[in-house]
């Protein structure tokens, strides 16, 4: 069993980030020098076009988002349509004002985008298989809207339930719900977030990332809720950035990389091309980095502390209960698979055993 | 337009009301433009105010009190008052300074005077049906039983039925008073009409005070009747609206889509924010189901008798041969209640919760905004599915609340006083009902099956002109109603 785990080289990490968003070198003294891009619906909103422009723009993304045959398990033309809708939706000022059916083809409409970039948007949409949360640089998660853009996972509604588990658990404990959670490979910073505002006044959380990007975008989310007093977000790998908190978190998750390498290019192309190898690949079973977090967690959990990680599947989730309860033998207790929303087992989730083990 | 807005519809509200007037209120101008020209007149001011009605037809029609507003105009609520008022009457600026100065005006005040006549006879005709149909006779005989159970000398020692009863007397007490009222006032009205007639000449200050009089008394019927009509317990909230195409593909998502238009137009004409929060679309045209959701005082009130099924049959647009079709689509309406008055607690396992994320590995490996969430009330069978939210989690809230609210409603159709004691049997069968028949050909007819109320002008209808049929259903309802509450207090007193 290989508990080493080796850090992911930075080649194999070479997210297509949108042409104005150059890659900065890595430089952990300033981390700042990457500027996150606003989402398209905070932008302001500086263009204007006529109704009728808009339709027309409209008409011509329904025809090419109409034209879509899938092949890799891609989205069909009813979700193309459903995106156009909320691009509509985030590209307009004041969406609620216009009026469809009787409004004036002359009426002035007030857009954060220009026209012809909408043009681009949808292009790259429906041409280069481009996310669609890349494209509206957002992604509305729980009762979130994230900022997320090339180079940041962008965060499944799977793992929207690891804040229901937290939740849970917190619930009637206040050593939990006050205490330090951490948040490794945090991405967006999707899970910091929901956890951080489902803890106590004193509750804190700490989320690590080691790509640049995503520790921005990530802090510009926490500043976006107004929880930067709450969410601290460091660059580095996994657990480098907790070394001081050894045996002092209350809860641990992750949704780290899952995925076997060799899956990865027979993904769906908006994942495959467009989305961080970093946050993907986890090796050739893919246990990678779940196996190097179960080590690490058995130390920085305190006892009774509650950990909660994504899996593939049910392979990876017998996998790594098994691998708790026989390689850790003592480090746990009440570990747990749990099913996502569509029944599939998704999740481990456990506690640090309260008696000291070995 | 409709069709090549539809995505623009979708998650955009319409509440536009400057760009909508004029398409239905052009004809009334006029009379306005009328009325303010001829400023001079002291009497104005007051017909005004209490526009007379010039038919019994226009009565109900009458722009109502500023609240509930809305509104069975034939247009807007929010139009002036005036747009009724007898144009005979604001012709005549100078009549009241001058009675009788000249044949000429005083010609012109005796058809002010039989404008007013006929408005008097109106609104008597008015009264007494509402005094009948609102039971007086039985209401005097309730008052009678309160009252002598009040009297007696054991009344007082159950504290809480005492205070029930006195309640009800001071409702019943109300009631008969106000009845009284409306007799009373149209009694005055008459007293002038016939002294007017026997003196042969038409005296302004009393021809003023009976103009009044008609006017207040048909605002404050219209208010009544409204109150009658309109008195169930979500009757005030907002609606939301769902469509659902039949079966019978092409045909049914296209009867479904010129429903949802229908609906559209009708929420923008009673000026209520009227929002197409979801639609999924056919494959070749038309709709497979959409969610409306309008808010504004009323809406569910007016809108809820639409519920059931509505048929349609004309010649198939298509079908090369234009065959004669017969489609179906549901429309189920629910109010839309604020979180807080969805004070009702569910246990979990009572639920089904299922999201739409279909098959696959999930997880890291798909991407889709697949949200959509599939909520089913367990012993009830209510199934309830909300997709229009970019969240899961926010479809499942959504989902939650609008089964809450279901679950409200059928509780109070079928008077349990908890969710509990709904019969889940009687809800799997309140879908099918069909309500009303839009026969495009051979002829034009829209017929509601329930109330038998009907009409050839198919395209008002689909138009969204539906306060005839809403009104005519409203009515219907209250009748239902009422006999049902007789029958009930005939078997009570049988069985005592």
């Amino acid at each position: 069993m290989r508990l080493g785990f080796s850090l992911p080289s930075l080649s194999k990490f070479s997210p297509i980030f949108s042409h104005y968003n150059p890659v900065q070198p890595i430089s952990s003294s300033s981390p700042t020098s990457l500027k996150p891009q606003t989402p398209l619906f905070l932008r302001p909103p500086t263009h204007s076009t006529t109704l009728s422009h808009l339709q027309k723009w409209q008409n011509w993304a329904k025809t090419l988002a109409s034209s879509v045959t899938s092949t890799d398990n891609g989205p069909d033309t009813t979700l193309l349509l459903r995106e156009l809708n909320w691009l509509i939706e985030d590209a307009l000022e004041n969406p609620k004002s216009i009026l469809p059916q009787l409004g004036n083809e002359d009426m002035v409409v007030t857009l954060r985008a220009e026209l012809k970039d909408l043009y681009v948007l949808w292009k790259q949409r429906i041409e280069e298989r481009r996310p669609f949360q890349y494209v509206v640089g957002c992604e509305h998660w729980r009762d979130l809207v994230l900022s997320v853009e090339e180079g940041v996972l962008i965060p499944r509604p799977e793992t929207e339930l690891v804040v229901d588990l937290v939740s849970d658990v917190v619930e009637g404990n206040e050593e939990l719900r006050d205490g330090l959670w951490a948040d490794l490979g945090t991405g967006s910073g999707a899970l910091a977030i929901g956890i951080g505002r489902v803890l106590g006044t004193c509750g804190r959380v700490v989320a690590t990332d080691l790509s640049p990007v995503a520790v921005e975008v990530a802090s510009y989310n926490v500043q976006r809720y107004n929880l930067q007093d709450k969410i601290e977000i460091k660059l580095g790998s996994w657990f480098e950035p907790l070394k001081n908190f050894e045996g002092e978190l209350a809860g641990l998750v992750s949704n780290p990389p899952y995925i076997p390498s060799e899956h990865i290019s027979g993904l769906q192309a908006e994942v495959a091309k467009h989305e961080p190898r970093l946050a993907l690949d986890g090796g050739a079973n893919g246990m990678d980095d779940l196996l190097h977090l179960c080590c690490g967690t058995a130390s920085l959990l305190k006892p009774g502390g509650f950990f909660a990680f994504e899996t593939n599947g049910e392979k990876q989730c017998k996998f790594l209960v098994d691998y708790m309860k026989n390689e850790l033998k003592g480090g746990f207790c009440d570990v747990d698979i749990v099913l996502d929303f569509a029944g599939k087992e998704r999740f481990v989730t456990g506690f640090r055993s309260k008696t000291n083990y070995q | 337009m409709a069709q090549t807005m539809e995505g623009l519809v979708q998650g955009l509200t319409t509440p536009c009301n400057h760009l909508l007037r004029p398409l239905y209120c052009s004809t009334t101008t006029t009379t306005t433009t009328t009325i303010l020209v001829s400023p001079k007149s002291r009497r104005l001011p007051l017909s005004l105010h209490n526009p007379p009605n010039p038919t019994s037809s226009l009565h109900s029609l009458q722009p109502p009190f500023s609240s509930p507003p809305l509104a069975f105009g034939l247009s807007t609520p929010t139009l002036p008052p005036f747009r009724f008022t007898s144009t005979v009457l604001l012709a005549t600026p100078e009549s009241q300074v001058s009675v009788g100065d000249s044949a000429e005006t005083s010609e012109w005040a005796m058809q002010d005077f039989y404008s007013l006549r006929k408005d008097v006879e109106n609104t008597s005709k008015r009264v007494e049906e509402i005094r009948a149909s609102a039971g007086l006779k039985q209401l005097e005989e309730d008052l009678a039983d309160l009252e002598r159970a009040a009297a007696d000398s054991s009344f007082w020692d159950d504290r809480i039925r005492a205070q029930q009863t006195l309640l009800s007397l001071n409702d019943v007490k109300d009631k008969i008073k106000l009845l009284t009222e409306f007799e009373n006032q149209i009694e005055d009205a008459e007293t002038i009409v016939k002294l007017t007639e026997e003196m042969e000449s038409v005296d302004g200050a009393l021809f003023e005070e009976a103009a009044n009089i008609v006017g207040e008394l048909n605002k404050a019927l219209d208010r009544y009747e409204l109150t009658q009509l309109l008195s169930g317990p979500y009757d005030k909230e907002g609606a939301v609206i769902y469509i659902t195409a039949g079966a019978g593909g092409t045909d049914a998502q296209d009867w479904a889509d010129m429903l949802l238009r229908m609906y559209v137009r009708w929420g923008e004409k009673q000026q209520y924010k009227t929002k197409v929060v979801e639609k999924s679309l056919g494959e070749e045209a038309g709709i497979k189901s959409a969610t409306i959701e309008i808010e504004g005082r009323y809406a569910y009130g007016y809108i809820s008798g639409e519920k059931g099924t509505h048929r349609i049959v004309r010649q198939s647009p298509f079908n090369s041969k234009g065959l004669r079709q017969t489609s179906f689509s549901g429309v189920e309406v629910m109010p839309l209640l604020p979180d807080e008055s969805l004070d009702v607690e569910i246990p979990e396992e009572e639920l089904e919760i299922s999201f739409s994320r279909a098959g696959g590995k999930g997880g890291q490996n798909v991407n889709k905004v697949e949200t959509a969430v599939r909520i089913t009330h367990i012993p009830t069978g209510v199934t309830l599915r909300c997709t229009e939210e970019r969240s899961q989690l926010a479809n499942k809230i959504k989902a939650l609340s609008r089964l809450k609210a279901k679950l409200l409603v059928i509780a109070e159709e079928q008077r349990a006083s908890e969710i509990k004691q709904i019969r889940g049997d009687a809800v799997k069968a309140e879908w099918g009902q069909q309500i009303r028949n839009y026969v495009f050909h051979p002829y034009k007819l829209v017929k509601d099956v329930r109330t038998g109320f009907e009409t050839s002008d198919i395209v008002s209808v689909m138009d969204g002109d539906l306060d005839p049929f809403i009104k005519t259903y409203l009515k219907y309802k209250y009748k239902e109603a009422m006999s049902a509450i007789g029958k009930d207090r005939d078997k009570m007193t049988t069985n005592t």
